[in-house]
């Protein structure tokens, strides 16, 4: 498609009607479906909203965000149109397409409300928006020609050459293999019948790898067998193997957005059966044992599954209850044991997954590992018993990713998640791990706005423990979003002592700080604080209204900024006197802000009421007045900035 | 403290505020011991993920830092304490006595194998710690991972890579030692570097395996390139050996002064430096290695080696020494664009050769003919076969010249296309030796176009198309040369005129082919003349076909009437003063024509001016030729028929012999008053029918070779051929022959009135463009616009412009610069 000029609109216009009739008869899918469904006009409205959650929930619920609507909006057209960065972002790093050079993308473009989303839906043109499953697919496919670590367990001879196969492959793929290797686990070679060519063979194991459907058939001269053989041979062994649609992948892939079209089924296709294969086999095969009990585990080389690992994931001592030496020294961290009181002595229990290192390596953790000359990648007579250090829920569902790319897991194991992909190298994960906290956390609304929309339901997710987990894992999107969540409740969290305690740590990231440093979570904060206020000030052409009562506004300013130095100078005198800051803040710095604030808060409104009767003033106002306090905390922990 | 439900997220398990014993040291002392198991290569029942869960709880504990630089403490310790021992064991006390090469055969082949030694160990040490620091690397990989948040740290394993640097390569080799284990290595090297260059073989892939140790280390933590330690402390050396080594070893070649040993060794040399640096050192020498050897080698050397007597560039290029010659240009090429050295022996070469051929053109011409001189001055007063011969010997010579010319052409051709790989710097160089050599022979333009007027006569004949074509080509190549362009215009020209008109030339096509070259070659303006010249020759075709028709139509009934051949020719465009042979001071009267002739003569005229009214017509009978029929009554009775060819002005003279009875005579002034034909040209025809033995038309009296105003001429019956036609050609005149001295001087002033009207063209040319112009600056845009057609002189210029101002075509403006300006 990129290699033509622009097209004139007549040719345009001509183009599209010969896709619509191709999509008419069916030759062709069309990429974006009426869909006139309840779920579907529900996420349309949450893209016009720009309410993340419902968003996340509804593409979640598999709604295909693809589809357009009776007006032929897309969901990302109408993120884009109607300003919602977050949310165009998320659909596209959820596989909306936004391709240049066809309508829906051109319209999605120029629909767009401001630069920063053009952008954003250029940065994300074709070559990124392709198949979701490609990393997949191209691993799977990478698998056949990977040299290190050794991974495969099949050695199948075909001609002169030796194909390397993984059974679990084999299986997974082909109801033919399934049945012959359930029958013979142990078997490590196979030899190919003769009456098959090796190059359908090759063509055949190529498919069932998910790779690119080969160019050319290796046949001619110097092969031995001439293409209609090759083709026989190709016809032949699809049934053979029980594979159908071999056949329909070779040929005719002349139409590039046919061919792509047939791939992209393909490989959803190979992901299902991965993936049943993978739900029948391996999480069947889990098995959940005593801890102590693991070493005595002893798995065979030749299983029915062929797996060549086991991973094991210990139980979370909070659910087991049990409390190890090492958890003793967290007892001083904000997060506390969840029903400690119950003392109820259990045994910890591990869960065990038979594993195949060919999946592994995807995450660079096990690739490093099986690549080095530890003892893990030393060849035994027993599976080697490998522990991972998360609970078995999230190693499932780290082994679920890698097996079939899914990553659907609710917002409560989010950060587990997010550590157990940061520790394993699984970057895809940890970001989709990222969005599931930021969208289902959903910070885009103020408390009382979320409240409005969705009830008075509000989520109690720990924004500390989140950014503090987002530092750890270096995930900036978390960062932005505990930022912006945090902006938008400022007034709930401002006072508190485990505020200042972030403000203060965030202060002590950066190394040999200096004075003109800011401080980058408070930065992030003003940012998005002006965001949340600002929306309004531009809507009412704020800046006339605001010139009238400036002065009664100085006043009250006046009057609590007198106030406040009073408080600040009293902190001050206390920071001379103790050496750590912040456990002042922690015991101190709670109890004469709340009195302050109730002081100052309905002053505030009284004057608001009376002078200009306007929310819109109210809300500047308040963005002031959140700003001094910010300032005010900053200066309590002897931090400039 | 507030305490807020958590149902929905999951605090990490792992604590990051606490700071204290929280598991470091023991984190810690695990990953500590494990790392030393490493290092004793006892890490095979070592668990990775183990490992890996230290060093990730260590730097979820935010003590990464620490962990980075115990890690590089346990390094450092390591390095000092076991590696470098292990080194400074492996270095054996001769590789520190002998600093400079050494002579004794033993001596070096001691050092050489515990040098070897040394570097075996040296090469064990650093792929130990490679590998050992790779798998450490693999562990701590979270580590790195955060460690590269921050700029201002390098990976671990950059950083176990410097260590390796400074404590290992950098340690003294003794306590307090000024040399370091670097210093030795440096110089173990180097020695065997130089054992090698000096035919002995050596370990090479050991030493390669230790120069990517320096390869891989860098002199700083941000790993430039430029910093590789391979560069900083190694190659300078080697290159300052190296140079030191091919300076002796240039001085040593020079001595033995052979080019060719030269050429081979040095060539061998840069083959054998590029390959050591692929198999003994580093790529990245290569290109400096070499630049030490195009310095050493070649820069210095070969301008001597080229110029060597007995077996430099002169004795390859005259042997033909095509293998020699690519060689000295190769390396030529390596050190200089321009090759100026090689450029200039070859020039000097193709002067010399080209000054031989001259010489021997010059020596040719004149050896048998020491008289020449006094032949020319006396044009026709001579006897015929005394002139005649200088004449001939001259065109042979004018022929051979070319000849000898286009071989040595074809010489250097050769030379270059196969040992200069046709360089363009050389072919220009060779272009201009060649044209200053044949621009040195005055008469060049004039030989070159005798050359051509041989070949289109006689030469091409029997040729395939394919060498005539080659033989053009070279011609023209020739043309390129000649820098008088007009002076060859105007030979080519005469010469042209004649084979046209006597219908000399072999092939028509071959001749218009020649035509359109010369106008790719020099352009339009130069071959418009010639073309014209090919047009007159078919309009006249076409004249005399209708003038026939005319006469038909006129049903003339005189059946035995005259066929006429005519050929009208343009006077502007033909050498008319070449071929009428008439002297400006003479007034010539036209020859009177007999009867018959006459009357179809006039008849032509007045046909032609009826068609064509206000011309004139003059009449050249020493061009033509004419078809007669003799009887000759033999004394026996019987008659033989011939067919005579023979030119216009015999035919009048044969013609003159009708009037007579048999056995009657005409004296040669006789002769001259019938006809008026001009003295040259009646003792030239008198020659060719009364003293050329085969075509004694003529008798004379007395008979002798010269003709005197008072021989007698009779008809000879007896006259004998054995064919039916006979072709009597006029002695000279009618052949393309070199010039003699007269003609030539007449042909120079001729060119010189040319150039002049040429030059005064172009000045006014450039000046009504330009308006104002200063006088230097005209001078060269004279001289550029005319090269193409000759040199011009610049005090002719300078002549000529005086002569414009004088008649008011341009005016002096300022005299400071001298400067023209044009007025309209």
């Amino acid at each position: 498609m990129g290699d033509k000029a622009v097209l004139r609109k007549d040719q345009l216009e001509i183009s599209l009607r010969n896709e619509q009739e191709l999509i008419k008869e069916g030759t062709i899918i069309d990429d974006n479906p009426l869909d006139l469904s309840e779920p579907f006009r529900e996420l349309c409205e949450a893209c016009r909203k720009g309410d993340l959650k419902l968003c996340q929930e509804k593409i979640t619920a598999g709604v295909n965000i693809n589809a357009r609507d009776s007006y032929d909006y897309t969901p990302l057209i109408l993120a884009s149109l109607c300003g919602h960065y977050e949310v165009a972002q998320l659909l596209l790093e959820s596989g909306s397409l936004c391709e240049r050079d066809t309508f829906q993308g051109e319209r999605c473009l120029y629909n767009a409300l401001n630069d920063r989303i053009r952008n954003l839906l250029l940065q994300y043109d074709y070559s990124k928006s392709t198949d979701p499953l490609q990393p997949l697919a191209a691993h799977t496919a990478s698998l056949l020609v990977r040299e290190q670590p050794k991974t495969s367990d099949l050695e199948v001879t075909a001609g002169d050459e030796t194909l390397y196969l993984h059974k679990f492959v084999l299986a997974a793929r082909s109801p033919y293999f399934q049945q012959k290797l359930e029958g013979a686990p142990e078997i490590t070679t196979w030899k190919l019948p003769s009456a098959i060519p090796p190059q359908a063979f090759g063509t055949a194991i190529k498919y069932l790898y998910l790779g690119e459907p080969p160019r050319d058939l290796r046949s001619g001269p110097g092969t031995g067998f001439t293409e209609s053989e090759v083709f026989a041979g190709i016809d032949k062994i699809a049934k053979y193997l029980e594979i159908s649609t071999l056949v329909d992948s070779i040929i005719d892939s002349g139409d590039r957005r046919l061919a792509r079209q047939r791939r992209t089924i393909e490989i959803a296709r190979g992901r299902d059966q991965l993936e049943e294969w993978f739900r029948a086999n391996i999480l069947r095969n889990k098995t959940v044992l005593d801890t102590s009990k693991v070493c005595d585990v002893k798995w065979d080389h030749n299983n029915p599954i062929f797996a060549d690992v086991l991973l094991q994931a210990d139980e979370l001592p909070e659910d087991v209850k049990l409390r190890s030496d090492e958890d003793g020294n967290r007892a001083g961290l904000p997060i506390g044991p969840i029903g400690s009181s119950s003392t109820i002595q259990q045994v910890q229990e591990s869960t065990l997954f038979p594993c195949h290192r060919a999946m592994l390596l995807r995450s660079e953790f096990f690739q490093t590992m099986f690549n080095s000359p530890f003892r893990e990648a030393q060849m035994k007579e027993h599976l080697h018993i490998i522990p991972v250090d998360c609970s078995p829920d999230v190693l499932e569902i780290v082994l679920t990713f890698l097996y079939t790319e899914r990553a659907d897991f609710p917002l409560d194991i989010a950060v587990d998640v997010l550590f157990a992909a940061d520790m394993l190298f699984i970057e895809k994960l940890k970001t989709k791990a990222a969005i599931v906290i930021s969208t289902l956390g959903s910070g885009s609304m103020s408390q009382a706005e979320a409240a409005r929309i969705r009830g008075n339901e509000e989520d109690d997710l720990d924004i500390y423990a989140i950014i503090r987990a987002a530092w750890m894992t270096r995930v900036q999107r978390l960062e932005e979003f505990a930022a912006r969540y945090l902006a938008y409740r400022l007034e709930a969290h401002i006072d508190s002592p485990e505020f200042a305690e972030l403000i203060q740590e965030s202060a002590s990231r950066i190394k040999g700080r200096q004075e003109t440093d800011s401080i980058e979570l408070l930065d992030d904060i003003r940012f998005y604080l002006s965001e949340r206020f600002r929306l309004r000030f531009d809507d009412a052409g704020i800046e006339e209204m605001m010139e009238e009562p400036p002065q009664q506004e100085i006043i009250a300013n006046n009057a609590v900024g007198e106030d406040v130095e009073k408080v600040t100078s009293g902190i001050e005198a206390f920071d001379i006197s103790q050496d750590k800051p912040t456990h002042i803040n922690g015991d101190r710095l709670p109890e004469p802000p709340v009195p302050n604030q109730q002081d100052r808060m309905p002053v505030i409104m009284t004057l608001n009421g009376e002078v200009a009767g306007d929310e819109s003033t109210k809300d500047a106002i308040n963005h002031d007045i959140l700003l001094g306090r910010l300032d005010q905390i900053l200066e309590s922990l002897n931090l400039d900035a | 403290m507030a305490m807020r439900a958590r149902q929905k997220i999951r605090a990490p398990r792992t604590g990051f505020a606490s700071r204290g014993t929280d598991g470091f040291e023991s984190n810690w002392n695990d990953l500590a011991s494990s790392l030393r198991r490493i290092h004793t290569k006892d890490a095979s029942e070592l668990s990775f993920e183990q490992l890996y869960r230290n060093s990730y709880n260590i730097v979820l504990i935010q003590r990464g830092d620490e962990l980075y630089e115990r890690t590089k403490q346990l390094e450092k310790e390591w390095l000092c304490e076991q590696v470098q021992k292990r080194v400074v064991a492996g270095i054996s006390s001769s590789l520190l006595l002998a600093k400079e090469v050494v002579d004794k055969q033993d001596q070096a082949s001691e050092r050489r194998a515990a040098g070897e030694r040394f570097l075996a160990v040296l090469k064990e040490v650093w792929e130990d710690h490679q590998l050992c620091m790779q798998m450490i690397t693999d562990v701590l990989m979270y580590l790195d991972r955060v460690v590269a948040a921050d700029p201002r740290k390098v990976s671990i394993f950059s950083a176990a890579m410097a260590l390796f640097r400074d404590h290992v390569l950098r340690s003294p080799i003794e306590p307090e030692g000024q040399t370091t284990v670097a210093d030795v290595f440096k110089s173990t090297v180097l020695f065997m570097i130089q054992l090698e260059r000096s035919g002995h073989m050596i370990d090479r892939p050991l030493i390669r395996h230790c120069v990517y140790m320096l390869e891989g280390l860098y002199e700083t933590a941000a790993e430039e390139e430029s910093s590789k330690l391979y560069l900083t402390s190694f190659e300078l050396d080697f290159l300052k050996t190296s140079t030191a080594f091919y300076q002796a070893e240039g001085q040593r070649l020079l001595e033995t002064a052979d080019a060719a040993n030269f050429c081979a060794s040095a060539s061998a040399r840069i083959i054998e430096e590029g390959e050591r640096c692929f198999s003994t050192l580093s790529p990245l020498s290569e290109p400096k290695i070499k630049e030490v050897l195009d310095n050493e080698l070649i820069r210095k050397v070969l301008p001597e080696v080229i110029n060597l007597k007995g077996t430099g560039v002169r004795v390859m290029l005259d042997n033909d020494r095509l293998d020699s010659l690519a060689k000295i240009y190769t390396l030529s090429a390596r050190v200089d664009p321009k090759k100026s050295h090689l450029t200039a022996a070859v020039q000097k070469r193709v002067i010399e050769l080209g000054r031989e051929i001259n010489a021997a053109s010059v020596a040719l011409a004149q050896a048998p003919a020491p008289s020449k001189s006094t032949t020319a001055d006396a044009g026709g007063q001579k006897k015929d076969k005394e002139k005649e011969k200088p004449i001939n010997q001259l065109t042979t010579s004018a022929i051979k010249w070319v000849d000898d010319i286009l071989a040595l052409k074809n010489k250097f051709d050769g030379i270059l296309g196969k040992a200069f790989q046709k360089d363009q710097v050389l072919l220009s160089a060779i272009t201009a030796s060649f044209s200053d050599f044949i621009n040195s022979t005055p008469r060049c333009s004039e030989f070159l176009s005798l050359f051509f007027d041989e070949n289109l006569k006689k030469g091409i004949k029997g040729k395939t198309d394919d060498d005539v074509d080659t033989l053009l080509e070279t011609g023209i190549t020739l043309l390129r040369y000649i820098k008088d362009k007009d002076l060859f215009e105007a030979y080519y020209k005469k010469h042209l005129s004649r084979r046209l008109l006597m219908k000399r030339s072999v092939s028509m096509d071959v001749e218009r082919q020649m035509i359109s070259r010369m106008k790719v070659e020099v352009g339009n303006q130069f071959t418009q003349r010639l073309e014209a010249m090919f047009k007159d020759m078919t309009i006249s075709e076409d004249l005399t076909g209708s003038y026939k028709q005319y006469v038909q139509k006129m049903g003339d009934p005189d059946q035995r009437r005259v066929d006429l051949d005519i050929n009208v020719l343009t006077s502007t465009m033909w050498p008319m003063e070449v071929m009428s042979n008439t002297r400006e001071d003479q007034v010539e009267l036209p020859c009177i024509f007999p009867k018959e002739v006459e009357i179809v003569k006039q008849s032509f005229e007045k046909f032609y001016l009826s068609k064509h009214s206000g011309r004139k017509l003059s009449w050249q009978p020493s061009m033509g030729t004419a078809d007669i029929r003799a009887t000759f009554q033999r004394s026996n009775g019987k008659t033989q028929r011939h067919e005579l060819n023979v030119s216009t002005y015999a035919m009048i003279i044969l013609l003159l012999f009708n009037e007579v009875p048999a056995g009657g005579s005409f004296t040669f002034e006789e002769i001259q008053a019938h006809t008026r034909i001009p003295d040259n040209d009646l003792i030239r025809n008198l020659q060719s029918l009364a003293v050329a033995p085969k075509t004694r038309v003529l008798k004379k009296d007395p008979m002798s070779k010269d003709v005197k105003p008072t021989d007698k001429f009779f008809f000879n019956n007896e006259f004998q051929s054995p064919f039916m036609k006979v072709r009597i050609g006029v002695v000279s005149g009618s052949a393309n022959k070199v010039e003699n001295q007269d003609q030539r001087k007449e042909t120079e002033k001729k060119m010189s009135e040319e150039r002049g009207a040429s030059i005064e063209a172009a000045v006014v040319r450039i000046m009504k463009q330009r308006k104002n112009l200063v006088h230097s600056n005209l001078i060269g845009e004279v001289l550029s616009q005319l090269s193409t057609r000759f040199v011009p002189d610049v005090n002719m210029v300078k002549k000529r412009i005086e002569s414009l101002i004088d008649r008011e075509y341009l005016e002096r403006i300022s005299e400071e610069p001298p400067t023209y300006g044009y007025v309209a």
